[in-house]
């Protein structure tokens, strides 16, 4: 059964397409939108939940219809069983985080006193045991993130959407929300989308992703597969750590294919051959920075993508470092980790060599 | 392609706000009646309610008036005259509170109770009491202790006029400058002593520009009061034969009954306050620009201005006398004498009786008045501040459509001076068995005042995020469990100080009452002034203490039971 099922979702804001024919379907797990803001995804949630009303398409949470513009359906938000966690919590300031949690479920009829315990419990498992008279404004804001998250999961509903929940939290708090995050959602078994922008958030946190942009979905995959496959252009540089180049097949063999590249100077690339690919075919050619080697020696144990040039910067991250090397026409980004010999590469005369693993290749074929 | 279905989807997707709409509609058609009426009525001939075709007679006549352009200079020496004194005393106390070692400004801080604690018609009562050319009571010490003779002294003059209502002017120019001296960015003035000014050079040319804003939007504000003010030009303007254009409707209506000619002296008052409304909503929108307010809330340094400050001591002191200390004790002595003239007011307290307040309290007209006052400001503040909630939710909390015309509405009284609304009531139910009752006035009050109500809580639904609506959605709220458990809990502080305002406001009301009221349904500020017009002065005086220790009540409770701050 699949949790959640989108068609043929289309919706128009004046002159912006923000979703543009959304298809898809979704088994279990956590699933992120990523995309850049204004590709949609927040859209595309608040769709689901019913706060948005999309001009064409259809919407299934467990095989029950929800929206369908075309049957004339719509079942409003508060009919469809959902949690929501918003971007900036909206916990609702006049009550106390017990009254919070406990809005849903008195308006569910839930009894006194399993409202009680569904509430403690809830705070349980978020981790604010004891936090349960403080009012919002006293919470620190992981604390009111905890607080929106556990509102959600004490209604026990079958799908938790969550829209940029760590967009307000510093970068090491926001760390320790996201694994914290799907710790929960694991441990209480339910599914959850999730929106974000943050490509690191979406590999971390979920168990496939949806990348938008323009109203479009440009690939749904699991994390590896994005990173290692990008399907588009525009998902390998949004996903980034990568050098795009444009690419001409010249031969394929053997699972192999051999790939021009103009702006190295027509230099050939030795790449996996992705399916259906035939010489003469126009591609991207996707070079992932943590896979390239430099040096300044000829590379005595290779021959093949091996390509010259000088370089040009480095950008020193701490643990990490990032180097620009000129080649042909392009800059050529290659990052090393700290204790890498390359990273003791010096002078901007001498000529610099590049070794870039087969592996460290994807081939985007057809744009 | 619109189907059924598709419309019976949007039906859903928008449910929730048929009866915010349908509430907001009612709120909305009370609203635009009068109005509507007064503009049909100005372009009809005809006895009160009767129109007989329509014509332009009436406007002609307006305009062929011989008084009509010293009319009109009247009411702008008068509005523009009032306006910049108060605005400018105003602004000066405003200054010397938030930036001067002034001694005794404490006098000062407690501004925003004055205007509370002192109705409009009390004030004019109090001035007209010192200020009257014969029996005033200025004039007489002047005679008594100094031998002048001249009388220089005339509350029934312009210069009287624009000398009370200036001094009622004063507290808006206080409250809109202060802030602004208050929380000024310190570091626009640090920058110009790093470029070599000096303190008093800074204040003229970096300070005070800054503030220019403000003060004009405080001028047109208190100018616009001005134009609609009625309570000065009756009881100063029309026994020195200085006509404005607020007398002259009242005397239209109220003398003459001739509601085609009220109605037309009407439109060109509402005309003239249109411009002036546009004038200030532009000014509000430049000084927004032109804030130097941020929300950083940093304190600015108070400036030792040396000797001067015996200067501002003495400014703030005469304020202090003039604006509150001596109507205040004239009022209260002058309540407290068997009958005012200059020798028996002397004599106090030799001869202080009660006399007043036993009269006063035993005529019905002023019991009924006083309690018609009481029930009808209490009710009007609760339904009104609930209706602009209302109105405000179906604008910025449903997807109700059209609701830009609510927004038009529910600030459309401002345009209606609380008389030329009063002029429209009359007209309205006039005929009807509504005529004669207190629901006439109790609608009349509504409409008035509903601007306020309206504008406080789309200020403060706006500033609620919508997400907190959304999650309640989301976790099975439907509308009126967000309306009642979500944005009405949230508008709490804010419908607080609207009630209080709205009822201080209402309880004193003279100039939406005055045509509405009639033997058996008073209403008690309008009760004092009639004893005002017929020269009961010392009643006049003690009804007004009354409504005095009403009030005092009132603010005791908002600030202790509901906590509310009367100081900056």
């Amino acid at each position: 059964m699949a949790i959640l099922k989108v068609d043929g979702l289309s919706k128009r804001f004046k002159d912006v397409k923000a979703l543009d024919n959304v298809t898809f379907e979704f088994d279990s797990g956590i699933l992120s939108f990523l995309g850049p803001s204004g590709c949609g995804k927040t859209t595309l949630l608040r769709s689901i939940a019913g706060l948005e009303l999309p001009d064409a398409g259809s919407i299934s949470i467990a095989d029950k219809v929800q929206t369908s513009i075309e049957q004339g359906i719509l079942v409003p938000p508060y009919s469809r069983e959902i949690g929501f966690v918003f971007q900036n919590y909206a916990l609702w300031p006049h009550m106390t985080v017990f009254n919070n949690i406990a809005f849903g479920l008195r308006l569910r009829k839930v009894a006194n006193a399993e409202i009680k315990s569904k509430v403690l419990s809830s705070l349980e498992l978020v981790g604010l045991k004891g936090r349960e008279d403080r009012y919002p404004s006293q919470l620190s804001g992981g604390q009111q993130q905890r607080v929106a998250l556990a509102r959600s999961l004490a209604l026990e509903p079958r799908l938790i959407l969550l829209d940029e929940p760590l967009s307000n939290l510093d970068a090491k708090l926001r760390e320790e929300m996201r694994l914290e995050i799907r710790r929960l959602i694991k441990k209480v078994r339910i599914s959850a989308l999730y929106v974000t922008h943050d490509q690191e958030e979406a590999f971390t946190i979920s168990d496939a992703v949806i990348v938008m942009e323009g109203g479009r979905i440009l690939q749904y995959d699991a994390p590896d597969a994005i990173y290692n496959h990008p399907a588009h252009p525009f998902v390998a540089s949004f996903i980034g750590h990568s050098t795009l180049v444009d690419g001409k097949i010249v031969s394929v063999a053997n699972g192999s294919c051999v790939v021009a590249v103009a702006d190295f100077g027509g230099a050939n690339l030795v790449s996996h051959a992705p399916s259906s690919v035939s010489p003469g075919d126009v591609c991207k050619v996707v070079i992932r920075t943590g896979e390239v080697r430099l040096s300044n020696e000829k590379f005595s144990d290779r021959a093949d993508n091996v390509l010259v040039g000088r370089m040009t910067s480095r950008e020193y991250r701490g643990g990490l470092t990032d180097h620009r090397v000129q080649v042909g026409s392009k800059e050529i980004v290659v990052t090393s980790h700290k204790f890498c010999p390359m990273i003791r590469i010096e002078g901007d005369t001498r000529d610099i060599f590049v070794s870039i693993d087969k592996s460290a290749i994807s081939l985007i074929v057809g744009s | 392609m619109i189907t059924h279905s598709w419309n019976s989807i949007k039906l859903v997707f928008r449910q929730g706000t048929f009866v915010p709409l349908l509430a907001s509609a009612i709120a909305g058609g009370a609203i635009i009646t009068p109005v509507v009426i007064v503009l049909w009525r100005s372009l009809t001939t005809g006895k009160l309610g009767f129109s007989v075709g329509l014509t332009l007679t009436n406007y002609v006549r307006v305009f062929g008036d011989r008084d009509i352009l010293p009319m009109l200079g009247n009411s702008m020496v008068y509005a523009g005259g009032a306006a910049a004194l108060g605005t400018g005393l105003g602004a000066l106390l405003a200054w010397i509170v938030a930036r001067t070692n002034t001694p005794g400004k404490t006098l000062v801080e407690l501004m925003p109770l004055y205007p509370i604690l002192m109705p409009p018609i009390m004030k004019n009562i109090a001035w007209i009491l010192l200020l009257a050319p014969r029996s005033g009571i200025l004039n007489n010490m002047l005679q008594q202790f100094f031998g002048i003779e001249a009388q220089p002294f005339n509350a029934f003059s312009m210069a009287g006029m624009i000398w009370v209502f200036g001094l009622a002017c004063v507290p808006l120019g206080y409250l809109f400058l202060l802030p602004v001296f208050l929380s000024f960015d310190p570091s626009l003035e640090e920058s110009a002593y790093i470029a070599g000014s000096k303190p008093a050079n800074t204040m003229l040319k970096i300070t005070f520009p800054l503030a220019i804003p403000a003060l004009f939007s405080a001028f047109v504000l208190n100018f616009l009061r001005g134009l609609r003010s009625f309570e000065t030009p009756v009881l100063q303007g029309v026994p020195g034969n200085i006509k404005v254009f607020v007398s002259r409707v009242y005397d239209s209506m109220a003398l003459e009954f001739n509601s085609g000619l009220a109605t037309a002296y009407s439109i060109v008052l509402v005309a003239l306050s249109v411009v002036v409304l546009l004038v200030y909503v532009r000014a509000t929108r430049f000084s927004e620009r032109y804030a130097t307010i941020t929300g950083k809330g940093y304190r600015v340094k108070v400036i030792d201005i040396g000797p001067w400050k015996y200067v501002t001591f003495l400014t703030v002191f005469l304020y202090f006398l003039a604006g509150i200390a001596i109507p205040f004790v004239v009022l209260i002595v002058v309540s407290m004498i068997p009958y005012f003239d200059y020798d028996t007011f002397m004599k106090f307290p030799s001869n202080m009786v009660f006399t007043n307040y036993v009269t006063v309290l035993k005529h019905p007209s002023f019991i009924t008045g006083l309690y018609n006052s009481l029930v009808l400001s209490t009710t009007i503040a609760v339904v009104t501040v609930l209706a602009g909630i209302v109105m405000a939710f179906t604008i910025y909390r449903t997807r109700a459509y059209g609701t830009k015309l609510f927004e038009f509405i529910g600030t459309l009284p401002l345009a209606f001076p609380p008389l030329v609304l009063s002029v429209g009531l009359v007209i309205v139910f006039l005929g009807t068995p509504l005529y004669n009752s207190l629901w006439a006035l109790g609608l009349g009050l509504f409409v008035a005042y509903f601007p306020y109500a309206f504008r406080n809580a789309s200020g403060s639904i706006v500033n609620i995020h919508k997400e907190l609506d959304e999650a309640a959605w989301v976790h099975g709220a439907k509308w009126r469990h967000v309306f009642f458990k979500i944005t009405l809990p949230i508008l709490k502080p804010a419908v607080g100080g609207a009630l209080f305002y709205i009822f201080i406001e209402a309880i004193r009301n003279v100039d939406v009452a005055v045509l509405l009221t009639s033997p058996g349904k008073e209403y008690g500020p309008v009760t004092l002034f009639e004893y005002f017009r017929v020269g009961q002065w010392a009643e006049a005086a003690a009804g007004g203490v009354i409504y005095l220790i009403i009030l005092i009540i009132a603010v005791s409770v908002a600030k202790f039971a509901f906590k509310m701050k009367f100081s900056l």
